[in-house]
């Protein structure tokens, strides 16, 4: 081993958290080099002053500041936490609102329309057609009337439709004919 | 607030509470505070006050400020534990938030010249210092040679470069793995190794001359 190995190792050897082989080797090399051996023993001995430094002792008022501090916090995140549920609340209620008026807004417009839905087709009156009785000239009660010599009634009923008759007669000739 | 009302309804009662908590591991103490137990943010607040104190003050080198920042990492800690993975260990996420504080610190203090950290050092009167680096059975002088000394000590590890100063004092100070300093400082672990072999190196050559 080297003096430029053994510094660049030493921070480890000093940490003694070298492996078993390593740490011989440093060892050796430490009992061989005087120049590193000084070296290592001015880590060592500025190391020991460092680490026996007295410790700092917190002053007499810090607890009750931490305190102080920490309920501080508490209540400023309970403020936080409202307003923020306060901002929420407002939000929601305005989302509500902007729901309400455009459910109204559409049902209102939707209202207007409604008539033009419910109105039905148009639909055109027509007059209906005349519904001709069809009385033929072998309409069986006039026949059986006929036949059987019974009162007059069907005779005088024939007489008085004859006009029309005679007309639907002519009419229906006529369609037959073209 | 709900989480206070939540860790009120849960309260663990009894008398050993507090003996309880004494005997957990981090973890188990930051879970119990998330379950409810409000008493234990005390026990962590005293497990790591005056660890956070002492690595802010090495860091910083301003008392009164080493200790504000350290009220702000608990503030921080309160917030957001919630937060916290409990996957990894609780003492590196507070020195996470500790070490970056210093960092912002040194950082503003540099856009102020005003404020230097030696000058910071020597507005911290010999009367407000705590005596325990002093043996009161000693002579005057002899306390007043380690006095000395520690002034001596504090200005050398004051003198180093920041970022080699971070790790330094959590290495040396706090004793944290190299993996822990490079996960604190947001590093890779040959930087830390590196920059701990320059702190060392540079705090030795510094103080070399008042200890020969």
């Amino acid at each position: 081993m080297d003096c430029r190995e053994f510094c660049d190792q030493h921070v480890a050897f000093v940490d003694d958290t070298l492996a078993g082989i390593e740490l011989v080797r440093m060892q050796r090399h430490l009992a061989e080099c005087e120049s590193c051996a000084k070296h290592d023993a001015k880590i060592r001995r500025a190391l020991l002053l460092f680490r026996n430094l007295p410790s700092i002792e917190l002053s007499a008022g810090f607890s009750q500041r931490l305190e102080a501090r920490l309920r501080e916090c508490d209540s400023d995140h309970l403020l936080a936490v409202t307003q923020r549920n306060l901002r929420r609340g407002a939000i929601a209620a305005t989302l509500a609102s902007a729901v309400m008026l455009g459910y109204i807004g559409t049902t209102l417009y939707h209202h207007t329309d409604a008539p033009r839905d419910l109105v039905m087709a148009p639909v055109v009156a027509t007059m209906p057609e005349p519904e001709l009785t069809p009385i033929t000239t072998s309409t069986p009660a006039i026949v059986a009337s006929v036949s059987a010599g019974l009162t007059i009634w069907p005779a005088a009923l024939f007489a008085e439709q004859a006009p029309v008759r005679f007309a639907h007669s002519r009419l229906e000739l006529t369609n037959y004919t073209r | 607030m709900a989480d206070i009302v939540r860790k009120k309804a849960v309260s663990v009662e009894g008398p050993s509470v507090r003996e309880r908590l004494q005997a957990m591991d981090d973890s188990a103490v930051v879970t119990a505070f998330l379950g409810g137990e409000e008493r234990a943010f005390s026990e962590l607040v005293t497990r790591y006050q005056t660890r956070l104190l002492n690595f802010v003050y090495r860091t910083i080198g301003d008392r009164e400020k080493a200790e504000d920042l350290v009220q702000e990492v608990f503030i921080r800690v309160y917030r957001h534990l919630h937060r916290f993975d409990r996957s990894k260990k609780f003492s590196t996420w507070v020195y996470t938030i500790a070490s970056n504080l210093a960092k912002n610190e040194l950082r503003n203090r540099s856009r102020n010249p005003l404020v230097l950290f030696q000058a910071v050092q020597k507005n911290f009167e010999d009367d407000d210092r705590p005596l325990q680096f002093e043996d009161t059975t000693s002579r005057p002088d002899d306390m007043y040679r380690k006095r000395h000394l520690r002034e001596i000590v504090e200005e050398s590890v004051a003198k180093l470069p920041e970022h080699h100063r971070n790790v330094f004092v959590l290495r040396e100070l706090e004793g944290k793995s190299y993996e822990e300093i490079a996960e604190i400082t947001e590093c890779n672990l040959g930087t830390v190794k590196s920059r701990l072999n320059r702190a060392r190196n540079s705090f030795a050559e510094i103080i070399a001359p008042y200890v020969d």
